[in-house]
């Protein structure tokens, strides 16, 4: 069956798909699209409600057979069920287990936390830089009505200290949880794992803004060295088409409401 | 390891305590049912927190390997063990039930909960002893649950927090009649893990919020809602209910459907 995949810059959601396509070794039609500038929500990609209201937030899109796919974790699942062996999931029930609930960790907890914080870092000066009208004219299409509202935030630059410090904490959290995790393996679950795309992809770009977060942690270093040689990750970063493909990054996962 | 070896640790048979629940009924897996009252904080307390260090309902244990996050959860038991797959075979159908089952965990039942403690629980909750509550809520191990929980206890939801969830489950119940519409089932035409996760926190919509969900504006969900509530495996979950108030508002929908 074709797929067809519109993807973001390598970091973040689209840097976890685009890798995770390439370790299941299947062949799909690249589509790069700017997501900081809305174009999932118009234009070529495929509507589809599962998109629209994606809790991830603006993500890659793979189509396949009709079905447009959002939210990298399960994009990740769908690539492993649809080429069964490539990896991306241990194939032991208990270990899968561990996998799914480090994920659901990583983009419950963590994402937030991240997304905001790059977000404010690196896409509100984009869209402060455009004019009102080209700017609602940009999210006009954009169904969700949360989602919508993060993309204002995002261009106001408002995140409050309360979220800020709880985004900071999540993003600590995540480095000393992975070091600990780390000790006596190379990989997450031990083995190579869709768990380790996905945290490399929301922790990694972490390091320019929060660096004392990665001081002192060895296996975390060594760690993010060891996702960064795979093949399939390298051959991630050659679709980028910035100069800093790690900082591209658009309104994603909202804080959780409950706190 | 045989299926006498599954201990699960839940509170009434709904929500996220059903969700594991349900799916070991389906599946045929005999389990030891362990009922912890989620009002009395039992989670909290140290017996719990040796098995479950989280500090959270539901959580499993197989053999000596202990398991939370009631998704997951569900996951794993579709898994390890044998019995009707809750799974469809198709990867796109598989990645829908995944979907629709973060969008209930993370986006539409955080609402729904929102509503229920400020309307129910709430208010119940706090006629107890001040002291009492505030040594619960400092036992609670996960700082992320105690912010939860003190907003729970203490009603501390805005307005415009309030309103904001009453707007989602207005659009989440519009979202789920138009799927319901296109599927026989939530994620795809097979009864799955998508319809055990969400029939949990839906079954009450009818008897709630009867002016949104009723045959005439929501044909879908009801329909849905009644061919899972005759399932066996949904009538036997409610026989581990000990809250009569739990029950009462799903035991007209069985007997109805049946």
């Amino acid at each position: 069956m074709a797929l067809t995949l519109y993807h973001g810059e390598p970091t973040g959601p689209s840097l976890t798909v685009l890798a995770a396509l390439f370790e299941s070794g299947l062949q799909a039609d690249l589509h790069p699209i700017d997501l900081a500038m809305a174009e999932r929500h118009g234009g070529a990609v495929p509507r589809a409600f599962e998109v629209d209201y994606s809790v991830e937030g603006e993500g890659s899109v793979l189509v396949v057979g009709g079905q447009a796919m959002s939210d990298s974790v399960f994009i990740g699942c769908y690539l492993d069920d649809a080429a069964p062996g490539c990896g991306l999931r241990p194939t032991d029930p208990y270990a899968r287990w561990e996998m799914m609930a480090w994920c659901r960790w990583m983009i419950e907890r963590v994402a937030p936390g991240a997304a905001a914080l790059a977000n404010i870092a690196w896409t509100t000066p984009r869209l402060a830089a455009l004019d009102d009208a080209s700017f609602e004219q940009m999210v006009a299409p954009i169904a969700s009505q949360d989602l919508a509202v993060r993309w204002r935030d995002t261009r106001a630059g408002s995140l409050s200290d309360e979220h800020r410090a709880a985004s900071e904490a999540r993003v600590r959290e995540a480095t000393q949880k992975i070091e600990d995790r780390l000790e006596g393996r190379d990989w997450l679950m031990g083995a190579f794992s869709l768990a380790d795309l996905e945290s490399y992809a929301w922790v990694a770009p972490m390091r320019d803004l929060l660096p004392d977060a990665f001081a002192d942690k060895p296996r975390l270093a060594a760690w993010l060295e060891r996702v960064e040689a795979r093949p399939s990750v390298q051959r991630a970063f050659a679709q980028a088409r910035s100069a800093e493909p790690a900082h591209a990054f658009a309104p994603g996962p909202e804080i959780n409401r409950w706190g | 390891m045989t299926s006498s070896d599954v201990t699960l640790y839940h509170w009434e048979p709904n929500a996220n305590s059903g969700k594991p629940m349900l799916t070991l009924i389906e599946k045929g897996v005999a389990f030891n049912s362990h009922y912890l009252d989620l009002l009395s904080f039992d989670q909290h307390k140290p017996e719990y927190l040796a098995i479950n260090p989280m500090g959270t309902i539901p959580a499993m244990t197989h053999g000596g390997r202990l398991l939370n996050e009631s998704t997951a959860m569900m996951e794993y038991v579709e898994e390890a063990f044998p019995g009707p797959s809750m799974m469809p075979d198709d990867p796109v159908d598989r990645w829908r039930v995944r979907w629709w089952m973060k969008y209930l965990d993370q986006w539409l039942c955080p609402s729904f909960s929102m509503i229920g403690w400020s309307i129910f629980i709430g208010p119940q909750v706090r006629a107890r002893d001040p002291e009492e509550l505030k040594a619960a809520i400092d036992r609670i191990p996960l700082p992320e649950r105690r912010t939860a929980w003190r907003k729970a206890i203490y009603g501390l939801f805005s307005e415009e927090e309030l309103a904001e969830s009453t707007r989602r489950v207005m659009l989440g119940i519009a979202k789920l009649e138009e799927a319901l519409g296109q599927r026989e089932y939530l994620g795809s035409d097979q009864y799955s893990l998508a319809d055990i996760n969400c029939f949990n926190s839906a079954y009450g919509l009818p008897s709630m919020q009867p002016d949104d969900v009723n045959d005439a504006k929501t044909p879908n969900i009801m329909r849905w809602l009644r061919a899972v509530a005759r399932r066996p495996a949904v009538r036997e979950t409610w026989t581990y209910s000990r809250v009569p108030r739990f029950a009462e508002r799903i035991i007209p929908l069985i007997e109805e459907a049946a």
